[in-house]
């Protein structure tokens, strides 16, 4: 009988003892717009937030999936009362719920991921993708034997148009004669709608591919043609291992634990915070170039790559394996020694848009409305 | 009338309140076993999601605020809806009416320019019209050429939902939005003012409840009323008093609609200050008023609660989703589990039980009264 006793009396030592222990640590909410189910944004960053907990052992995390845009501020409130001090916010329309909360909340400190709201204790990130399609252009320009690529986009807005135009000023880097013929299908995610356009491209004579949309669906539709293609935000080449060239992977873990990082060492506090912007990029590790993780160049395309031999201004006759390699070294430097959008750039109607030597700002890259010479199509809200 | 045991089960088509209520959490509590089964499998305990439940829902302003917020668009659509359902017009387009509505009000918000407090109020009338008169053409089509309306409600339900995703990746797309397709913001003057410390437009909330009284007075007391509980309980009856079906319907489904097109106005006006995704600017309300329509059995005033309760239960959902860390399909599935029970048990309030022991049982169990056909009891 004592015995039962001193295990009651342990028990309950422990238990005093435990939330003690809990205020070491540090919890974080992450509020997603889609399922993490998903095979694209949603699941990278719910990747990116388990990622995050496995390696510091001090964080604690919750996620709350499927979230509508006017239901955020609800949400982080409710986040709030399970305990979380940090919340991340994972979507464009986030962005005003956001905004809200960190001021009703002004002691939690806040992020939110694409927008450009910034507060004394909400700041933003992005892990950026233009310089890997730029690096995905210059394969594309050497791979095609029409002259003709293909970009199936999502939505026109600034960050696809961005991604667009680098695609295309690599595949004008490599082959000046080639064009990018664009399908846009208004959808994140839209597998049927993904195959029509495929499907509408092969038959106006594209044979290589790159896209923005939540699924494999344009690799797959492209591999049943033999046609080559890039993978896009997940590891795609397992889904066409012989037609799966490189493409964009996403590593959102650098980002978020850099920031819990400074957060737990007291260098982010919800005061100081107004002028944090993550604007991440190859250099920093969170995107990455390929089509699986270790994979910059699937090497079934190795041999095609280094007999397509080009001429660049600053590294004399090389062959495009090579240039983007060096390409690719140039701008995972913190120095950044090459970007695509250095002048002169003109846009596909002869607008000026980056003088010669001149770089493109984050804000000009983040507005971008106008096309890159060689693409062809629909482009709403051209200037 | 049928006989179990001791208990004598006889249609009633009239339940009295108490029987409703009983029946109805008799209902909830049968979902929340089934649920609680779910938890288990999930690896919740049910008993500490109950907690989680009631705690999150109904424990202070804050989490009652979530509620009522919920409850609004509900309860718009579900008076309209409820009026339509007495006068036997299927109005499944709610949704589409409310979207109408929300389009109505933000043109009026962004492009008419009306001083101060007008704003609003012109910005409820464009929402009223915008959403009756996306219920008219069903009408018209059903007086004129005998068309389902259940079949061309639901479709226009579409036809404004491509309208609206046009419109913000078109002509009406913000210029301030960085390219994402949203309308631009609407000026301060044409957001609704909301409940100190809560996140409550209340003026919609206020139109809906007087909408409620409203309609139940006018179903009540009015001529209007009577000629809608004509027309809906028999429509030969009615023709035959001399009601005109053609203007009872068209005012019926006007109000309805109308009413549906307030919904989205407050959804715009009071909660997303801008016109966005069709699927954001409505989380489904359209089609979850027809089951508070259908719980509140075409009674304004019921709709009042039972559109709380499906605010009720849609807010506990998202609460076990942030306190539980459940995925969000088996949160739907515990949404799901409870209008299935609650629908299902709806059945039952037409039954009365009686207690009738043996003695009176020996009596021929046949029923006796002649002239009635035998109207079955109940399942």
């Amino acid at each position: 009988m004592r015995r039962i006793y001193l295990v009651l009396a342990l028990v309950l030592v422990a238990g005093l003892a435990a939330p003690g222990a809990a205020q070491q640590k540090l919890k974080a909410g992450f509020i997603y717009v889609g399922p993490i189910g998903d095979y694209g944004w949603t699941h990278a960053h719910d990747e990116g937030r388990r990622l995050a907990q496995q390696r510091l052992p001090w964080l604690e995390t919750i996620y709350v999936e499927s979230v509508p845009e006017g239901q955020v501020e609800p949400f982080i409130e409710r986040m709030i009362q399970q305990g979380a001090r940090v919340v991340f916010t994972t979507s464009f329309g986030f962005m005003d719920g956001t905004l809200a909360a960190a001021r009703r909340y002004p002691n939690h400190i806040f992020a939110h991921a694409s927008g450009f709201k910034r507060n004394r204790n909400m700041a933003t990130y992005m892990a950026d993708f233009y310089q890997v399609y730029y690096l995905n252009g210059l394969m594309a320009g050497a791979l095609t034997k029409t002259g003709r690529t293909a970009y199936v986009g999502a939505f026109p807005i600034p960050e696809v148009k961005r991604h667009l135009n680098a695609f295309a000023l690599g595949v004008r880097a490599v082959n000046p004669q080639a064009t990018v013929h664009v399908r846009w299908i208004f959808e994140w995610f839209n597998p049927a709608a993904a195959k029509e356009a495929t499907e509408a491209l092969i038959a106006a004579g594209a044979d290589v591919f790159a896209f923005t949309e939540d699924s494999p669906t344009v690799v797959q539709v492209a591999a049943r043609r033999n046609l080559p293609s890039f993978g896009h935000y997940s590891p795609m080449q397992k889904f066409a291992p012989r037609h799966v060239v490189s493409g964009q992977l996403v590593h959102w873990d650098r980002i978020y634990i850099d920031f819990l990082s400074k957060v737990y060492a007291g260098r982010y506090t919800a005061d100081n915070l107004a002028d944090v912007d993550y604007w991440w990029l190859l250099a920093e590790k969170a995107v990455e170039l390929g089509g699986e993780p270790g994979v910059p160049v699937n090497p079934v395309f190795r041999t095609a790559l280094q007999a397509a031999r080009v001429n660049t201004p600053d590294l004399g006759r090389i062959s495009v394996y090579d240039l983007v390699m060096r390409r690719l070294a140039q701008m995972a430097t913190p120095q950044m020694t090459f970007d695509p959008f250095t002048g002169p750039i003109r846009d596909r109607k002869g607008t000026l848009r980056a003088p010669a030597g001149k770089r493109l700002t984050v804000a000009e890259l983040t507005s971008m409305e106008w096309a890159a010479p060689g693409v062809v199509g629909p482009w709403p809200k051209e200037p | 009338m049928r006989r179990l045991g001791p208990l004598v089960l006889e249609p009633d088509p009239v339940p009295p309140p108490a029987r409703v209520l009983g029946v109805s959490l008799f209902a909830i509590a049968g979902a929340l076993l089934v649920a609680g089964g779910v938890f288990a499998a999930y690896g919740a305990d049910p008993l500490v999601a109950y907690g989680v439940i009631v705690r999150g829902t109904f424990a202070g302003l804050r989490e009652a605020s979530e509620v009522v917020r919920r409850t609004i668009p509900l309860l718009l659509c579900g008076v309209g809806l409820a009026l339509a359902f007495r006068a036997q017009f299927w109005n499944i387009g709610a949704e589409g009416q409310l979207l109408a509505g929300a389009v109505g009000a933000t043109a009026v918000a962004l492009f008419v320019p009306i001083p101060g407090p007008w704003v609003l109020v012109a910005m409820f009338a464009a929402g009223f019209a915008a959403g009756a008169l996306w219920g008219l053409l069903p009408a018209l089509l059903r007086l004129r050429l005998s068309v389902n309306e259940v079949l061309t409600t639901l479709m226009m339900n579409y036809i404004a939902l491509y309208g609206v995703a046009w419109l913000i990746h078109g002509p009406w797309k913000g210029a301030t939005q960085f390219g994402f397709a949203y309308t631009d913001a609407f000026p301060e003057a044409a957001r609704l003012p909301l409940l100190a410390g809560t996140r409550v437009h209340w003026p919609t909330l206020a139109v809906g409840l007087v909408l409620a009284a409203a309609l139940a007075f006018l179903l009540a007391r009015t001529r209007l009323g009577f000629e809608v509980r004509v027309l809906g309980q028999n429509p030969t009856a009615g023709r035959y008093a001399g009601i005109d079906p053609a203007r009872t319907l068209l005012a019926v489904v006007l109000l309805s609609a109308g009413a549906a097109g307030l919904a989205g106005v407050g959804e715009v006006a009071g909660v997303h200050h801008k016109l966005l995704d069709p699927g954001q600017v409505s989380l489904g309300y359209g089609y979850a008023a027809i089951v508070v329509a259908w719980l509140a059995r075409g009674s304004p005033l019921a709709a009042v609660l039972t559109a709380t309760l499906l605010g009720a239960i849609f807010t506990s959902g998202d609460v076990l989703k942030v306190a539980l860390q459940m995925p969000f399909r088996v949160t739907d599935v515990f949404n799901g589990l409870i209008l299935f029970f609650l629908i299902g048990s709806e059945r039952l309030l037409a039954v009365r039980i009686r207690w009738a022991p043996a003695a009176t049982a020996a009596v021929p169990a046949e029923p006796g009264v002649p002239g009635t056909p035998e109207t079955g009891g109940g399942s």
